[in-house]
């Protein structure tokens, strides 16, 4: 091969990666499915994600994974369970994930930095559980704030050594899943099971002496709620 | 040959190895390094906040004017509140319900409400000012004890923690012994930062314990005001569960007894499938229901499955007013709220979350109402145009009404609730329909899902 040669191939590569970018739309554009690929599935994904529908890697192509978050989405979101990302589904998936807004319109982030914390370690401590018992989990952390003996933000509780043992694990930095994400929004609005629990553990993974001589309010799930 | 071969590779093998492991042991050097940064600069930011508190407070009860003890004692509010966030950064060996870190949280707790009171225009009563000096003096105790720890860590290298002491231990077969003499109050010298912490609690909690109105004064579940004196027994429970099922449109469920919860709102629980209750011991009402099934396909606007479940709830015998909702996709968030001579009632609440296939509630939650539902005298002492005065100039009104609303330390005020525009955001905004004071403000937050409030 020439140098000539190499240089109108190379060229010709170049001009075609940067075409194919271009001839990627914004998300909502076009009808997403099974095989599609792009920046606009990477965003599709970043947001199923964000709302708690984890998708790994973030690579940008609409494989199996990608079509059961979709399906698992619009089926927790009363929509037409096909797996395909069409106009109903993202503009859904897009009116949850903006950022909100002032009384004028003014964006003010999406605020919800406590609720994501919430639901990463109600994931982490209670995947599995029922969903009442994942609410009661939020709920726990909730209470603590309003509790003497206790730091005043979610993020103090949670990361105070030795509370939380998906925090010493870091399961608890794993995104989110949906039911997580429903539970904190449920116990951020007030919602708990448990009337008030400060503690709660699985008797059957659990010796210590000092939670088990708590007064028990009631049992969910694996999980024992105590004050 | 083959021999020298192998012996290559071996060569080869532990060079790499040992490569491998000093790489390793740097890598944790590192990490070590970073976590004993974070704790001390953890610990001694809160010797020089506890130092600060204690200055403060000293301060604030010398100060003659409102404004400097206003300024003072919310002083103190903020070095409490930065000395919690260290004491939650320390390490421990076990979660710690740290007396220390309760202490210093009911100190800002305390300095917070006097600097509020003060704010708004009444004098400290004698008590409180007594009070106030007890808090200097015990913080004053309290802050020496820690830098005489921080003296030790200087000089001694004191560890963060008691180290495990038995072989079994260190590999975590076994669990760590806490300082049990200090947990007793005996006069030891302690072996760790934590352990001295823990001893801080001990001669912390034999002072006399200080009184005050505020918002963590005690954490107590209320006895529930709303709910009826009798008790009922299990088989009434369940009638009252059938009773609600069937009235939400699930009747033919086989229920299943599922325990009893404890505590003031205890009750007995309820099961089948998706479908969970709970029906409280005293007075037989449903507190909680939740339906975890499956949602189809929407067939319903936001509108239109609010107005079906405000159908429900009258079928359930409730005549509530909605307040605000949230629009989830396949389901939507509401809460409605008792309206009494048309005052709203903002404690007597029910959340709920309606399914938008069919409109069906799938979620109940009554615990507000029945905690805090009670006669009210909702007579205002002041009219809605004296209360309109204390509002700041160019805050526009768009709505006007009374309510009464829940503020710090359980407490509920009747108020005028203002409903307006002010440099182009919107807020609530309460008047005390007593006495006038500006009991709370509210911004209104676009999200997503709907209106919210901070």
């Amino acid at each position: 091969m020439t140098r000539k040669k190499l240089w109108v191939g190379g060229l010709t590569l170049i001009l075609a990666l940067v075409l194919s970018g271009v001839a990627y739309g914004a998300l909502g554009d076009r009808l997403l499915s099974r095989g599609s690929n792009g920046p606009e599935v990477t965003e599709l994904q970043k947001r199923l994600v964000q709302l708690g529908y984890p998708i790994s890697p973030l690579n940008g192509k609409y494989g199996s994974k990608t079509q059961a978050a979709v399906r698992k989405f619009q089926q927790d979101h009363g929509l037409k369970v096909d797996g395909l990302a069409g106009p109903e589904t993202i503009s859904e998936l897009k009116r949850l994930t903006r950022e909100s807004t002032t009384a004028t319109g003014k964006p003010v982030g999406p605020k919800n930095v406590d609720v994501n914390l919430l639901a990463r370690t109600v994931s982490a401590e209670a995947r599995g559980e029922p969903y009442e018992g994942q609410v009661a989990v939020a709920a726990v952390i909730l209470n603590r704030m309003k509790d003497p003996a206790y730091p005043k933000t979610v993020a103090d509780i949670v990361y105070q050594p030795k509370a939380f043992s998906s925090v010493d694990d870091g399961q608890i930095n794993k995104a989110p899943t949906a039911s997580a994400v429903k539970a904190a929004h449920e116990a951020v609005n007030g919602s708990d099971p448990t009337h008030g629990a400060l503690f709660f553990f699985n008797p059957a993974k659990t010796s210590n002496k000092y939670i088990w001589s708590r007064p028990q309010i009631l049992q969910i799930g694996n999980h024992i709620f105590t004050r | 040959m083959n021999r020298r071969f192998w012996y290559g590779v071996l060569a080869l093998a532990l060079v790499l190895s040992l490569g491998w492991g000093w790489n390793e042991y740097r890598q944790s050097a590192k990490f070590q390094q970073a976590a004993e940064n974070r704790n001390q600069h953890a610990f001694r930011d809160l010797a020089s906040q506890l130092d600060q508190l204690e200055t403060v407070l000293a301060k604030g009860q010398v100060a003659s004017t409102a404004k400097q003890k206003v300024l003072y004692l919310s002083q103190a509010g903020s070095h409490s509140e930065a000395a919690m966030k260290d004491i939650a950064q320390i390490p421990a060996e076990e979660a710690g319900l740290s007396y220390v870190g309760q202490f210093v949280n009911q100190v800002g707790d305390f300095s917070r409400n006097a600097a509020q009171k003060v704010a708004v225009g009444t004098n400290l009563t004698s008590e409180e000012e007594k009070t106030l000096a007890d808090v200097h003096g015990q913080v004053q105790t309290m802050n020496r004890q820690v830098q005489e720890l921080l003296v030790r860590v200087d000089t001694e290298n004191l560890a963060w923690t008691d180290k495990p002491k038995t072989i079994l231990q260190r590999l975590s077969l076994g669990k760590p012994q806490i300082a049990e003499a200090s947990a007793e109050g005996q006069d030891v010298q302690p072996t760790s930062v934590r352990a001295g912490l823990d001893q801080l609690n001990a001669s912390l909690q034999k002072l006399p314990p200080f009184s005050y109105t505020g918002e963590f004064a005690s954490r107590s579940v209320a006895e529930p005001l709303g709910l009826p004196k009798q008790e009922v027994n299990k088989d009434q429970s369940l009638e009252a569960a059938n009773d609600f099922l069937s009235k939400v449109g699930l009747s033919g469920v086989n229920l299943e007894f599922a325990g009893v919860s404890s505590g003031p709102m205890g009750g007995y629980l309820w099961k089948q499938g998706d479908i969970s209750l709970t029906v409280s011991k005293q007075g037989g009402k449903v507190i909680e229901f939740w339906n975890q099934r499956t949602l189809q396909e929407r067939t319903l606007t936001a509108d239109q499955g609010k107005s079906k479940a405000l159908s429900t709830l009258k079928n359930l015998g409730w005549t509530l007013v909605p307040t605000s909702v949230e629009d989830y996709g396949g389901y939507i968030r509401l809460e409605v709220i008792q309206e009494q001579d048309k005052v709203r009632c903002y404690p007597d609440k029910i959340r709920l979350t309606v399914a938008l296939d069919d409109g069906s509630i799938t979620a109940y939650d009554s615990t507000p109402y029945w905690a805090y539902h009670h006669p009210r005298n909702l007579t205002p002492k002041i009219t809605v145009d004296e209360a309109k005065k204390k509002l700041r100039s160019g805050f526009q009104i768009k709505e006007t009404g009374l309510a009464v609303i829940p503020v710090l330390g359980n407490r509920e005020v009747l108020a005028y609730e203002f409903r307006g525009m002010y440099q182009n955001e919107e807020y609530l905004v309460y008047v005390n329909a007593e006495n006038g004071l500006e009991e709370k403000i509210q911004r209104i937050i676009h999200t997503p899902r709907g209106e919210y409030l901070q």
